[in-house]
């Protein structure tokens, strides 16, 4: 059966194509299409293998997940370590200073005086230099053992440095405690200045001993 | 000797799409995105839709161009690419493409309109869109895309012989919708 429609069709085919697509139609493909590359190759790099081999008995293979867990692992590790080491080395709180130490703890204390702030750093630079001073001493080789008497006396003016410090805050007359803590402050010095002085007798009458016998060997010979 | 040729033409851009070229994919795109735009239109009757069945096939073509064998043209294996797109679209809104009365094959009286018809395309084409989504696929996949019954069968899934009555009943109409649009004029 011949069907006229179907071959008028045919001969007219070309002209049945009226439509067109809008012409931004191919951007949007363009947009759609990189969106499905970029989708595509996210988790072919997450797949990415690393593989070491050792000859040919052992074979190591590690993903990305592995190594970024090793790595974890070693950044912890390394601030753990680093934290110890810091904490060993730290300064233990016996042998720093009620005035040093105190000063992050209170800050409403130098509202009330804020020249005790300058007041403090003049001391306890002038407190740290004789202690150096003093440490530069071998004292158990001059034969002195009474420095822990003095570390002793040096503790007790800090504790009531701190009490003096603690009742600043609280007593109105701030004069007078003032007064105290830098009365405190100049005993410590003392202390210590008394400290060295000693100490310098001491050694001074140890090198006549040491000199003297050298002298007379060579007088001798 | 010329389709040879023609196809040698192809195969060389076919590959440089393979590669991303970006380029070769929109010398495609030229080529064939009208034809392949009104293939979707008479379908879906739709222009919004054939747009996105459009975009949609380009996008599946270009990502699975290595399943394309160069055994037929790479226009016929768009074209069913967007033939598939645009019967799915239809489906989605309207669940049944062909009614289930109209699924048994049954005797259409030949009866020929179209002995003293002087037909026009544009008058034709605006009769195909009046048709019925049912009449207006079967009709179109047979009369301008070239299917056979068999292959629109397994397009649609239905039976071949469904398929041929179904044009049958669909040719029958298209005439007289044509009838009636003369008659009025």
């Amino acid at each position: 059966m011949k069907d006229r429609l179907k071959e008028f069709v045919n001969e007219n085919r070309e002209d049945f194509d009226m439509f067109e697509p809008r012409p931004e139609l191919w951007q949007e493909i363009c947009t759609e299409l990189k969106v499905q590359k970029a989708l595509e190759e996210k988790p072919r790099k997450e797949a990415k293998v690393i593989s070491i081999n050792f000859g040919e008995r052992l074979n190591f293979t590690a993903d990305f997940m592995f190594m970024r867990v090793a790595a974890t692992i070693v950044l912890l590790l390394a601030c753990g370590i680093t934290l110890w080491m810091v904490k060993q080395n730290a300064p233990t709180p016996t042998n720093s200073l009620a005035v040093a130490t105190e000063t992050a703890g209170q800050p409403s204390v130098y509202q009330v005086a804020p020249e005790l702030a300058e007041v403090e750093v003049y001391y306890t630079s002038q407190i740290n230099s004789k202690r150096e001073e003093l440490s530069e001493y071998d004292l158990k080789v001059l034969g002195l053992d009474e420095t822990r008497q003095i570390d002793n006396e040096l503790a007790r003016l800090d504790s009531s440095y701190t009490r003096l410090k603690n009742q600043l805050q609280t007593t109105p007359n701030t004069d007078q405690v003032m007064a105290a803590m830098i009365q405190n402050l100049q005993i410590r010095i003392e202390v210590l200045n008394h400290q060295l002085e000693v100490l310098k007798k001491i050694e001074a009458i140890k090198e006549q001993d040491t000199t003297e016998p050298k002298n007379n060997e060579t007088t001798t010979i | 000797m010329e389709k040879g040729t023609f196809q040698d033409v192809n195969a060389k851009v076919v590959q440089r799409c393979r590669e991303g070229d970006n380029r070769a994919q929109y010398e495609l795109y030229k080529l064939y995105s009208k034809a392949m735009f009104n293939v979707s239109m008479r379908i879906t009757n739709d222009y919004a839709e054939s747009e996105d069945v459009l975009q949609e096939a380009f996008i599946s073509a270009f990502k699975n161009l290595h399943s394309y064998k160069a055994e037929a043209s790479f226009g016929s294996w768009l074209k069913r690419i967007v033939i598939n797109a645009s019967v799915n679209a239809v489906r989605k809104r309207r669940s049944e493409l062909v009614p289930l009365e109209d699924r048994i094959a049954g005797d259409i009286p030949d009866e020929e309109y179209d002995d003293d018809a002087e037909w026009q395309v544009e008058q034709v084409r605006r009769a195909i869109q009046r048709l019925p989504d049912g009449y207006r696929v079967v009709l179109s996949l047979y009369l301008l895309e070239g299917l056979d019954h068999a292959e629109i069968g397994d397009v649609l899934g239905i039976s071949e012989s469904t398929s041929k009555s179904q044009y049958s009943r669909a040719r029958k109409k298209l005439l007289e919708i044509m009838k009636d649009t003369h008659s009025m004029a």
